[in-house]
């Protein structure tokens, strides 16, 4: 393509080209007027700038939307929220998302790894997995009529657990329906400790069909039969005790301590109510020609009339020592 | 510190003037040397060396593209430079086997040039490019008029082969419709509202590239014959048209 030489400039020349584009150019010793070829043409820096500085602009905003939205899905998709301890023999634990999908599976014992072998359930629901670990289960022979499954459930809060719970026990029992019996225990794992209920398929997985919380204890712990006096609760009587302490101004003399369950008697041998073992002790008398020659005095008696004021006048007649009297009365026995 | 700031001064100001560019292209004209020089591996010879003009209009460039973010001006200025010299002697080196007209010719005075028979008509070309030169001149007094220069059509020109087909066909409109040029001699304004009407080229596009339509449109107004000769492409697509 010709040039024509339009500007001279020291550092550089106006070109005109055929197309009628104006051009900067090096001076290669031009004169204006002149037609030239193949002139040394100034790039084009500076138009590109702001193209650059949108293009970085539009490239650092998708980079923020990209974090947000990928730390998002993360925390939803892929970042284990609960987890659920599957046991029967072999020991899996499932690591769910906050979707209940589970995100990862790891055998906790050997038989736990041989269950997994081959089986990838990452992207499914808990149900689903927990139904195909127990068929794998069946088939390998670690689950069998009469068996046992249980569920250990790490959530989070009391309402996962309820849902997650519920979902797994029907969701097994409906699996499992008509085939073979396997009790299925489910339990809170983690602070509250593991709390189970257990219940059977298929006949009577009905019967209860919610997961007991971790807030209720198996095995009840021991409280006293009667409610006590308290000023709140079902043994609030209305009336405030605040005043009835036990010491200081307010001391009445008699103390409000319930006594201790060690400090009940023992109970003794005897034929009858809780202490009966089936054997009469009739014949067995401390005295006269059924007396074996040992006493079967509770020591312990509260007031057996030995070691202490027996209540019986003082039949010696005099002033001394009641204790001498006893002894005299073993003597005499 | 200073020296750095009043340098930086300086090339904001050649950005907009066009004068203030060439004085300082004389100012740093020592450094333009060096830093030919250090390519070179020896001084160059200014009026001979064509990598001089070369570092010349990259130097020019750098005024041009230099921005505070991109750290001292003389380090963009001299990386610049040496890019562009090393894209010209890659573009050189495609002419490498070819034998220069200047060759030496053993032991007699002359060149390899000289022997050459020459058909070209050399007074002819000499009044031609005073008949052009001649053109330019007016066209340039005549821009001045309208407070354009050269040198603004040329950062003003559009760089999109779209944007410049756009400005054709505005220019194509003018031309069918000779009232519009003379209303841009007489306001001496260029006519957007009309030329955007009758073109259907954006108003924004055209207001954009007023100073190139400028220098267009005068270009083919009475005379500049020569000129309008030399941009027969531009013609092609009136003839397509």
């Amino acid at each position: 393509m010709n040039y024509i030489v339009m500007e001279c400039h020291p550092g550089y020349v106006v070109l005109l080209d055929e197309e009628g584009r104006f051009l900067k150019a090096a001076n290669l010793h031009y004169q204006v007027g002149q037609t030239v070829r193949d002139p040394v043409l100034m790039k084009e820096g500076p138009a590109r700038r702001p193209v650059r500085w949108i293009s970085g602009g539009i490239a650092a905003a998708a980079a923020c939307l990209l974090f947000f939205f990928g730390f998002g899905y993360y925390q939803n998709y892929l970042m284990p929220y609960s987890s659920i301890y599957l046991v029967i023999n072999p020991e899996v634990q499932m690591n769910l998302n906050r979707q209940g999908t589970v995100v990862s599976l790891v055998g906790t014992n050997e038989d736990g790894v041989a269950l997994l072998e081959g089986y990838d359930g990452r992207g499914k629901d808990k149900v689903t997995v927990a139904d195909e670990l127990v068929d794998r289960a069946i088939e390998m022979g670690f689950l069998s009529e009469g068996g046992r499954v249980s569920f250990s459930i790490d959530a989070p809060d009391e309402v996962l657990f309820q849902e997650y719970g519920i979902e797994l026990r029907t969701g097994i029992t409906e699996h499992l329906d008509g085939r073979i019996m396997v009790t299925i225990e489910l339990a809170a794992s983690g602070a509250g400790g593991a709390v189970t209920e257990s219940s059977i398929t298929p006949e009577s997985s009905a019967e209860s069909s919610a997961p007991v919380s971790s807030a209720e204890p198996a095995e009840p712990a021991i409280v006293p039969s009667a409610p006590a006096d308290t000023d709140y609760g079902p043994g609030n009587d209305g009336v405030t005790d605040y005043s009835d302490t036990d010491y200081g101004a307010g001391s009445d003399g008699v103390t409000d301590y319930t006594p201790p369950a060690s400090s009940a008697p023992a109970s003794a041998d005897t034929d009858y109510g809780p202490g009966n073992d089936g054997v009469t002790d009739y014949s067995d008398t401390d005295y006269g020609a059924g007396s074996d020659g040992v006493t079967d005095y509770s020591p312990s008696s509260a007031d057996s009339g030995y070691g202490g004021d027996s209540g019986y006048a003082d039949d010696d007649g005099d002033d001394s020592d009641d204790s001498d009297d006893d002894s005299d009365d073993d003597d005499d026995d | 510190m200073n020296d750095q700031h009043q340098i930086i001064q300086q090339v904001y100001a050649a950005k907009e003037d066009g004068q203030a560019a060439d004085r300082l292209i004389g100012d740093y004209m020592p450094f333009i040397k060096a830093e030919t020089a250090k390519f070179l591996k020896r001084p160059p010879i200014e009026g001979h060396d064509d990598e001089l003009s070369v570092a010349m209009i990259a130097f020019h460039e750098a005024v041009h593209g230099y921005s505070r973010t991109r750290g001292a001006f003389l380090k963009y200025a001299s990386m610049l430079i040496r890019s562009r010299l090393i894209d010209y002697r890659r573009k050189e080196q495609r002419h490498s086997g070819v034998i220069s007209l200047d060759t030496p010719l053993g032991e007699d005075d002359g060149t390899l040039g000289d022997t050459l028979a020459d058909e070209r008509d050399h007074g002819e070309e000499l009044a031609s490019r005073e008949a052009t030169r001649a053109e330019i001149e007016e066209l340039t007094r005549q821009m001045r008029e309208f407070g354009v220069s050269l040198s603004d059509v040329a950062d003003n020109c559009p760089r999109q082969q779209r944007t410049l087909e756009a400005c054709r066909r505005a220019l194509r409109h003018a031309r069918e419709n000779p009232a519009l040029l003379d209303e841009l001699l007489r306001t001496k304004r260029l006519p957007v509202a009309q030329l955007s009407a009758g073109s259907g080229i954006e108003r924004k596009t055209l207001e954009r590239h007023r100073k190139y339509m400028v220098a267009l449109l005068l270009i083919y107004t009475n005379g500049y014959e020569i000129l309008r000769g030399h941009l027969m492409q531009v013609m092609k697509g009136a003839a397509a048209g």
